[in-house]
């Protein structure tokens, strides 16, 4: 057998699965889609988002990259913040970087070229942003931080995009919320979070949770 | 099976069907001898078990007929029963709720009998022929052949009857036959060549032909050896035509308002039937090609049987483990070899009656000795200790249980025992707790059954006053009404202990209506 072909005997037990649960479970989404989160991560295979939320299809919006880097020029990731945030509404944004992440690593210590060097100029920006931080750590303690630092800048960020901050001005409830996943244990660890109230002129460095 | 298929394996079975007609005839008649009905009862049963069973039956290999299992049963009923006819209608009625039952798909409870029961069952009733029939093997009588109760009706049991026999009753020249021909079953089963004609020659019958000349032999040259009538079968030989017509019996109509026909009807309905499917599993698991016999076919075709078999006079017939063990080892590849045993049977109370008499009966102990070694060898009760506790416990604890009661009460506390086990195997942690700060949450990782409860409730004592708790239900598809109680209970009480409860629910949404607390899910519109 084919390697895809697994994909689709999979999904065809899924389908007949749900169906036998409940037979109006496809029928009922067809009606629109209502979710609570907009969830910003990497590509990477390792993190599964709706997986490791145990969140059924239907409950999270999704927009993955690699490195879960905010470029506010960047059409498509703006594209699904604003249709999350004006039609869906969603009431949380999570931007969650994860323990292990290749293009932070790449990033601090190069070796990639072409597309992925051009994209991760926006993760060097943070790797310099912090650099005094960053050399005062110890060589294999670096990565584990610029992880954080990259989720805290990305946020700052994101919460200054004109979408997030007209949905402040008129008080729409939304909150931004910075994790990190930890691929060693498989818990998601929070740095930090973002209202409307929140001075984003002076958000503080988290304190590290990749120990 | 398609007809062809039937004749295509004419070659495996007519030596397989004689072996097993000269198994069956010796057990027809002690069967009967122990159920205290005429021995030819115990023949109609046979026969019928063969052709009428045998053509009905899905099954390839089990054989039917007249069953030591019954025997308790048969004999307090033919005891309290004004006449014997009368035991015949409850005969022809359990037949037909045997056809009910097949009617109402009853055979899949057979599925539900863990095999390391039935294993331990047939390993059981190997050893017991083994045991039992030592002392038919070197010539004593006393206890009927196929009997598998622990006491027996002479006031010995099954030990120190062995005992008994080997210190007082050894008749020389039976033991002689048996020993000579135990010794050439094990070394036929190891040296029978691969090809060949040979190869299609079944050690029982060469034992039981050997030792009719044998003993001949003893007659002719040492007369103390030789095995005298009451050592040998003891078919009766009818006389003529009508002899034999009068050899059969019909079932008393009238008693068909007698009450204690009808609760030995529903008796006999409820255990042969479960003989007949465990015995029916039993055999498919020997089977060497593991083909599965329809459970439900095979209460129609026991049931058809047992109506014919009291419509003229015969005991009540089960799928029997003994006979169809030799089948099997006699290398029958269709249910044609049963069924043509039926025939021999027929024929040869008809034409051969006196030179079936010639047979001493310590030959067929040793070919029951042999087929109780294979379903006890060694290497099963190696393999099911290699399978871990689980299964080794019930299936020796089936065996011991058999062997010191009888078959039917053996079962019932090997099956007991078994799914003890089965369930214990079974069961699997299905509940998660955890906890941020002043939330947390209890899942169901899967389906919450009865058996969940203790842990469920457990779980749920976790959860601190003044939280709130998620209790999430997304990954089931059931949960047990006693779980439900058990969670509704929870919420009741937490509203005392500022506990604020919310509920994730199933996707059947069948579970989650039943909670009294707000639901949290994904909405669409």
């Amino acid at each position: 057998m084919r390697d895809y072909k697994h994909l689709l005997l999979a999904n065809k037990a899924w389908a007949a699965e749900r169906l036998e649960e409940n037979p109006a479970y496809f029928q009922r989404q067809t009606t629109g889609q209502q979710p609570e989160f907009l969830w910003i991560g990497c590509s990477d295979s390792r993190v599964a988002p709706d997986q490791l939320t145990n969140t059924e299809p239907g409950g999270m919006f999704m927009h993955r990259n690699i490195a879960n880097l905010v470029d506010p020029g960047d059409q498509n990731l703006m594209s699904v913040v604003q249709f999350a945030v004006e039609v869906l509404k969603v009431r949380h944004i999570i931007i969650c970087g994860h323990y292990g992440c290749g293009g932070i690593q790449a990033a601090l210590e190069g070796g990639v070229h072409g597309h992925v060097h051009d994209w991760l100029e926006i993760a060097r920006d943070v790797l310099r942003d912090h650099a005094a931080e960053l050399d005062a750590l110890p060589f294999e303690r670096r990565a584990h931080r610029l992880v954080e630092l990259n989720v805290r800048d990305q946020l700052i960020k994101l919460a200054h995009t004109d979408v997030v901050q007209q949905a402040f001005a008129r008080e729409q409830p939304l909150e931004l919320h910075g994790w990190v996943y930890d691929l060693r244990d498989g818990l998601i660890k929070p740095l930090l979070e973002i209202d409307a109230g929140t001075p984003l002129g002076d958000v503080p460095r988290p304190a590290s949770v990749l120990v | 099976m398609a007809k062809s298929s039937l004749i295509a394996n004419l070659r495996a079975d007519i030596p397989a069907s004689i072996v097993v007609a000269l198994v069956a005839l010796p057990l027809c008649l002690g069967v009967a001898l122990a159920s205290g009905a005429p021995l030819f009862s115990g023949l109609i049963a046979g026969i019928v078990g063969g052709i009428v069973v045998g053509s009905l039956s899905s099954s390839p290999l089990s054989v039917s007929g007249p069953a030591a299992g019954l025997t308790v049963i048969v004999f307090d009923a033919i005891a309290r029963l004004p006449t014997f006819e009368a035991f015949l209608l409850a005969v022809v009625l359990a037949g037909v709720m045997q056809i009910a039952l097949s009617f109402s798909r009853s055979g899949v409870l057979g599925e539900f009998v863990p095999s390391s029961v039935i294993t331990g069952m047939l390993a059981a009733i190997g050893l017991i022929l083994i045991l039992k029939q030592i002392p038919h093997a070197v010539g004593y009588d006393g206890d009927p052949g196929g009997d598998f109760a622990f006491s027996q009706g002479d006031g010995l049991n099954t030990f120190n009857t062995i005992a008994f026999v080997l210190r007082e009753q050894v008749i020389w020249g039976a033991a002689i036959i048996a020993a000579i021909s135990l010794a050439f079953l094990f070394w036929w089963d190891k040296a029978k060549p691969e090809q060949g004609p040979l190869r299609f020659v079944p050690g029982p019958l060469v034992v039981v032909l050997g030792s009719v000349a044998i003993n001949a032999l003893f007659g002719l040259f040492a007369p103390a050896l030789q095995v005298r009538p009451s050592h040998l079968v003891n078919v009766p030989v009818a006389e003529g035509i009508t002899g034999f017509v009068n050899l059969f019996s019909l079932p008393d109509f009238g008693q068909i308002g007698n009450a204690a026909v009808w609760t030995t009807a529903v008796t006999l309905a409820i255990v042969a039937s479960l003989e007949s499917l465990l015995s029916v599993k039993a055999v498919d698991e020997l089977d060497p090609k593991r083909r599965v016999t329809d459970k439900n076919r095979e209460l129609l075709a026991q049931g058809g049987g047992n109506i014919l078999s009291g419509m003229i006079g015969g005991l009540p017939i089960t799928s029997v483990i003994v006979r169809s063990s030799a089948n099997v080892g006699a290398n029958a590849a269709s249910k044609m070899s049963t069924i043509l045993h039926g025939s021999w049977l027929l024929l040869s109370i008809l034409l051969i009656p006196a030179v079936l008499n010639l047979i001493p009966l310590s030959a067929l102990a040793a070919v029951l000795i042999a087929t109780g070694y294979k379903l006890t060898k060694p290497d099963l009760f190696l393999k099911r200790w290699k399978q871990g506790y689980t299964q080794f416990v019930p299936f020796v604890a089936t065996i011991v249980a058999i062997l010191f009661t009888d078959l039917l009460i053996g079962i019932v506390i090997g099956l007991a025992i078994g799914f003890v086990f089965v369930i214990a195997r079974n069961f699997r942690p299905a509940v998660t707790f955890v906890q941020d700060g002043d939330s947390c949450m209890v899942r169901a990782k899967r389906n919450l059954y009865f058996i969940h409860k203790v842990e469920l409730q457990k779980e749920l004592d976790h959860v601190p006053d003044d939280t709130t708790v998620v209790i999430d239900l997304s990954a089931t598809s059931y949960v047990d009404l006693d779980n439900i109680d058990i969670i509704n209970s929870f919420i009741k009480n937490a509203q005392y202990r500022n506990i604020n409860v919310i509920v994730r629910g199933d996707i059947g949404d069948r579970t989650a209506p039943l909670i009294q607390a707000p639901r949290k899910e994904v909405a669409f519109a």
